[in-house]
């Protein structure tokens, strides 16, 4: 199959990009920058939209004019387009969306808040880039389909959250670490293992199949979507009780990542309460990263780097729970009088680690040498902010209403009770337990 | 429509009918660990670009 659509929409886009970063650098655009209130971002908004809109004009026109076969240069290249795609719509959303949401909501004066430190619409809601961006994506996917020559490259979105990741760990320091890897430590490994220990007894106590109750125990348990998928195997699951469980995980997941940060700034939560909370109650990954850049958006992003502690905590838990699920699942359909292969478990552990965490790892590492000196840390978090920009309103564009509507049944239920309670359990155990800031 | 008896795990595939030949719906990424590795890469080219920019 050859991937690349022979289409002058990518080239189209290029030029779009490097007409805007003319306007921008010109200063045509002053007034309108002035009304939205971003002509801080002109240096950002000019070399973005030139390096990406000759990237654009170069490959659209590979595309549009060259000859493809099929092969591996075709698969790969082809998925510009579709990053481009999502980086175009995230690039509307940060500069001109959000911004103006912020206008409009300013101009219907405060709803919450102080006289000397109001609030208006658009905070008390988080209308914010990150989750104007997931809108966006998600109207785009369900309302105007994504165009068929974006179609492969909107694939790239997790690759985005996962490079973020990564480069999250340049902004830590080693106290930091320490501090926040205890408390992780200690939350998620009650609220993986308790929720996981659940899922099985509910689904034990419901009759449903031991496979299909191994597969949601990991999505509910440990890190949603990834840990579901990482589970199947040694649980047999079979493609619809995998998709039940994803179906299940994305409505609590979406329900979740729009909820969290209008509870957590109605409750005045600081950024270590809100990070914890985010990162324990929230069942898939990339919905961590969107709550947590939802509740602050801007600034040091000191609670992506909390929620991501804990998020990236549990999935270190993964291949213990991947381990457990298989010991489990053998002994379940064994003592049912069934016959399953025996399992390697160094292979089980060895196979589904996470090897994103290490390189997060790694990267804390290079800075905790001094290697990365303050004058970089700001561009460090420019980076950030794009990459989960990109992840999250690529993310949008993978969440689906028919992969919603795959949600139902028992699954729905167990998923819904246990997902409840751990969201609720994880708020009263911030709330009583997690003060202060680090 | 797909064998609901399979492992297969694309939920592109469940939805609308086979999609894609390579990678699954939420990655073009033969495997999670390789779409960890290219991550990697990327996060380290990044920082590169920085060090040398910024220095």
């Amino acid at each position: 199959m050859v991937y690349t659509r022979k289409s002058p929409a990518l080239l189209i886009a290029g030029i779009i990009l490097l007409v805007h970063g003319f306007l921008i650098a010109g200063g045509y655009m002053g007034g309108v920058q002035k009304y939205f209130g971003i002509a801080r971002a002109a240096g950002e908004m000019t070399t973005l939209s030139y390096i990406f809109g000759a990237i654009a004009v170069v490959v659209g026109l590979w595309h549009w004019l060259g000859s493809h076969k099929q092969g591996h240069f075709d698969y790969y290249s082809s998925s510009v387009a579709g990053a481009i795609f999502i980086l175009l719509v995230a690039m509307v959303v940060k500069w001109y969306l959000a911004p103006w949401v912020a206008v409009m909501s300013r101009a219907m004066g405060p709803v919450a808040g102080t006289a000397a430190k109001p609030s208006y619409l658009h905070d008390v809601l988080g209308l914010n880039y990150v989750v104007l961006g997931i809108v966006a994506g998600m109207l785009t996917v369900n309302v105007f389909k994504i165009p068929d020559w974006a179609q492969n490259g909107v694939r790239l979105s997790r690759l985005g959250l996962k490079t973020g990741v990564i480069l999250l760990g340049t902004l830590y320091s080693l106290a930091e670490l320490a501090k926040l890897g205890q408390l992780s430590v200690i939350m998620i490994g009650c609220f993986v293992l308790g929720s996981v220990w659940l899922v099985l007894l509910i689904g034990a106590h419901r009759k449903i199949s031991n496979s299909m109750g191994g597969v949601l125990a990991a999505g509910v348990g440990v890190c949603g979507v990834s840990a579901a998928v990482a589970a199947a195997p040694v649980v047999k699951a079979r493609s619809d009780e995998i998709a039940y469980t994803i179906g299940t995980i994305l409505v609590f997941g979406v329900i979740c990542m729009f909820l969290f940060p209008v509870v957590g700034h109605a409750l005045g939560m600081n950024y270590v309460q809100f990070g914890a909370w985010a990162g324990t109650g929230i069942l898939n990954s990339a919905q961590v990263a969107g709550a947590a850049l939802a509740f602050q958006p801007t600034g040091n992003l000191e609670t992506l780097k909390v929620g991501e502690i804990f998020n990236i905590t549990r999935v270190l838990f993964l291949p213990i729970i991947v381990l457990w699920l298989a010991v489990w699942y053998v002994r379940r359909e064994t003592a049912a009088g069934g016959t399953v292969a025996q399992i390697d478990t160094t292979r089980v552990i060895w196979e589904k680690f996470p090897v994103f965490v290490l390189g997060f790892i790694l990267m804390f590492a290079l800075a905790s040498t001094g290697a990365f000196t303050s004058k970089m840390i700001p561009y460090f978090r420019e980076w950030l902010t794009w990459l989960f920009a990109f992840g999250l309103t690529g993310l949008g564009m993978q969440i689906t209403l028919a992969a919603m509507r795959q949600a139902g049944g028992e699954p729905l239920v167990i998923g819904s009770v246990v997902g409840v309670l751990k969201a609720v359990l994880s708020l009263i155990v911030v709330l009583l337990l997690v003060r202060g800031t680090v | 429509m797909i064998d609901k008896k399979s492992q297969n795990i694309d939920l592109q595939t469940t939805e609308s009918g086979f999609k894609y030949h390579r990678g699954s719906a939420l990655s073009i990424f033969k495997t999670d660990r390789y779409e960890d590795f290219v991550a990697l890469a990327c996060a380290l080219v990044i920082a590169l670009v920085v060090y040398i920019l910024i220095k």
